[in-house]
């Protein structure tokens, strides 16, 4: 795979203040990358260099090999982005929106932007005027406007922000497919972790300025054995079954609740082996370490080493 | 850039303040063409055989006016009252009379005076055009196309020009169709001219096209300022505000300065209106028509490089 989006040792100083401070990451091809944050660490500024909407204090960024700061317009040219929110010319309508940034780039056709439209699934509302438009619904004119072109990278700020959770899927299944079937490079900001999980191949951190560290999302699940939390009436008794059929691994009781970690075809075993002794069982849960634990983690690590 | 400049123009006229704008142009010209057909608007000269009577009524009372108070009267009072001495005296001397035929070409030049209103709205799109789309956050989609920022401004300039030009285009031929409709095409009246204490006849077309394209300098040179100040402060309000302020009260400030400090004649407003050199005395002496010339393109310069520079180089944050 290709590396289509470069950013190397970028750092912005606004007033005499660094907001991001020597970012170096890559972003491939076919690849959603999750550029992920509290509030104020930095990630639309960043989003603002990648787009040449503010200039790069030091460092440089590549698109496809060319820089954003020496050769914007061709750097710029496979981009589609939204920059926080999507903005629209709400005196006009949905098509006529689109109809105007399509003559911004080279050879867009009428049928382009309907099968576009199409796409997204507004094809009902795009001739009402934007201003009647939900929130969804200028989400969704908003990615229409940056598909238009065929973007080779996709940049896409907070796209999930005030969406219902039919939205949010949605938009995540979006994502998914334009970088599988498109092969698009798509970032995608958030603060929302959980979200990034089900979203993202790579997620990076980034905390005042700084990017702490760049995880696999799937890198747990490989492994093999998951962490559960089974709820039963005897605990204690209930360890000791674990004890004895997979002493390899360690249980931790937790109240009414015991912690434990197994391979998945472990625990029918284990189930069968409760029933016999008679204990109740109400609640089996597989707890992956999300992406949220691994995020505090590191976020609180970052805190207490300052 | 065709493309650009056709984006630009839709945006315009996708909103109804655009429509509000011609409309109002439109129904003054109208009511004030309904005025001077229905209501005998004539002026303080009988308006029979006796109108030369009438004229040298006026010349003596102004000419009383004069000697009595003369050393105490602003010097453009005393202008305005000698510029009426002057012309009444040639309507008696060449037999041209003030009550000759109202017609299609009298009107539009009377409704030429609407140009100001019509550079009153252009400074409006002018002061909006660059800071409306900062307002509403849509900067950003113009700015991350493969499009220069350059391009993007030299669009929206034109784009104001063409308005600008649009609305003059449509105040004339209005007025012309209006002006045929209700009063006809009429024996050609020449348009009397006065400067430097002579009169001179001029043909009506010659006229219009005089004033058309003198006021358009003024228009021109103020809805650039505003263009600059809507790009540079991307604050529409301040740009607007500024330049329409300066548009009524510009030329009185300068007047001000002018009685005093020699420097006001390279103010801007000392400049803008050229109908000094062609009518009536300039501001200040030592002033040419090439001077102003010069002048206006100094300013044009110095708004429009402004404007690109701090176009150019400004980070689009919030
Ligand atoms: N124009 C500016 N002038 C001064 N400071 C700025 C400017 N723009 C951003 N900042 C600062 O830079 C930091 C990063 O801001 P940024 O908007 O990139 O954060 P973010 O990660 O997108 O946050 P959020 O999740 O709230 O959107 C903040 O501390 C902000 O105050
Ligand atoms: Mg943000």
């Amino acid at each position: 795979m290709k590396a289509v989006v470069k950013i190397e040792n970028v750092t912005k100083i606004i007033k005499k203040r660094k907001i991001i401070d020597s970012l170096s990451f890559e972003v491939m091809e076919g690849e959603v990358f999750g550029f992920l944050g509290p509030n104020g660490a930095g990630k639309t500024t960043t989003i603002r260099m990648i787009v040449g909407l503010i200039g790069i204090s030091e460092g440089d960024i590549k698109i496809l090999g060319n820089s954003v700061q020496t050769n914007f317009e061709k750097a710029i040219q496979h981009v589609g982005a939204i920059v926080e929110n999507p903005e629209m010319y709400k005196f006009m309508s949905g098509y006529q929106n689109l109809l105007h940034y399509a003559k911004m780039s080279e050879g867009i056709t009428k049928e382009k932007i309907m099968e576009t439209v199409e796409f997204v699934g507004l094809t009902e509302r795009i001739h009402d005027k934007v201003k009647t438009y939900s929130l969804g619904m200028r989400q969704r004119l908003g990615l229409a406007q940056c598909l238009l072109h065929d973007p080779k990278v996709l940049i896409l700020d907070e796209p999930t922000n005030g969406l219902d959770p039919a939205g949010i899927r949605e938009i995540r299944d979006h994502v998914r497919k334009l970088a599988r079937e498109r092969g698009m490079a798509v970032i995608v900001s958030s603060h929302l972790l959980s979200e990034m999980e089900m979203m993202c191949d790579r997620v990076g951190i980034i905390q005042k300025g700084k990017l702490i560290t760049i995880q696999s999302v799937h890198e747990q699940v490989e492994g093999g054995a998951k962490e559960y939390e089974i709820d039963v009436d005897h605990p204690t008794e209930a360890m000791f079954a674990v004890n004895r059929l997979i002493p390899q691994q360690q249980a931790e009781v937790k109240g009414n609740t015991l912690m434990l970690r197994a391979q998945k075809e472990d625990i029918p075993l284990l189930v069968k082996e409760w029933v016999h002794d008679g204990i109740n069982i109400y609640r089996i849960q597989e707890t992956t370490k999300t992406l949220e634990d691994r995020f505090l983690e590191v976020t609180t690590l970052q805190k207490e080493a300052e | 850039m065709f493309s650009l400049i056709r984006n630009e123009w839709v945006k315009i006229f996708k909103r109804s303040g655009t429509y509000v704008m011609i409309g109002i142009l439109l129904f003054i010209v109208a009511v004030a063409g309904a005025f001077m057909k229905y209501q005998d608007v004539q002026g303080s000269v009988p308006p029979n055989e006796q109108w030369q009577k009438g004229l040298q009524m006026e010349i003596d009372s102004y000419q009383k006016e004069l000697e009595n108070s003369g050393d105490m009267l602003p010097e453009d009072v005393k202008e305005s009252y000698e510029k009426i001495i002057a012309i009444n005296e040639y309507r008696i001397e060449n037999n041209i009379s003030p009550n000759g035929d109202y017609e299609a070409l009298s009107f539009i030049s009377d409704m030429s005076s609407l140009i100001d209103f019509a550079g009153l709205f252009m400074i409006i799109i002018a002061g909006g055009i660059v800071a409306s789309e900062f307002n509403w956050g849509t900067i950003k989609l113009l700015l991350i196309r493969p499009i220069t920022r350059s391009k993007i401004l030299l669009s929206k300039y034109i784009t104001v020009l063409l308005f600008g030009f649009s609305l003059l285009f449509l105040l004339f031929i209005f007025s012309g169709i209006l002006g045929l409709v209700l009063f006809g095409l009429g024996g050609s009246e020449p348009y009397l001219l006065y400067q430097d204490g002579v009169v001179k006849e001029q043909s009506m077309i010659l006229h219009l096209i005089n004033v058309y394209s003198l006021s358009s300098i003024q228009n021109i040179m103020l809805a650039t300022m505003a263009f600059m100040i809507s790009s540079a402060f991307r604050s529409s309000s301040l740009a607007i505000g500024l330049s329409i302020f300066l548009m009524f009260a510009g030329g009185q400030i300068t007047h001000l300065i002018a009685m005093k400090y020699d420097w006001a004649k390279y103010s801007l407003f000392a400049n803008t209106d050229l109908f000094q050199y062609f009518e009536g005395t300039p501001m200040l002496p030592g002033m040419t028509l090439t001077f102003s010339v010069i002048m206006l393109i100094v300013y044009f310069l110095i708004f429009q490089i402004i404007a690109f520079i701090i176009f150019k180089k400004r980070d689009i944050a919030g």
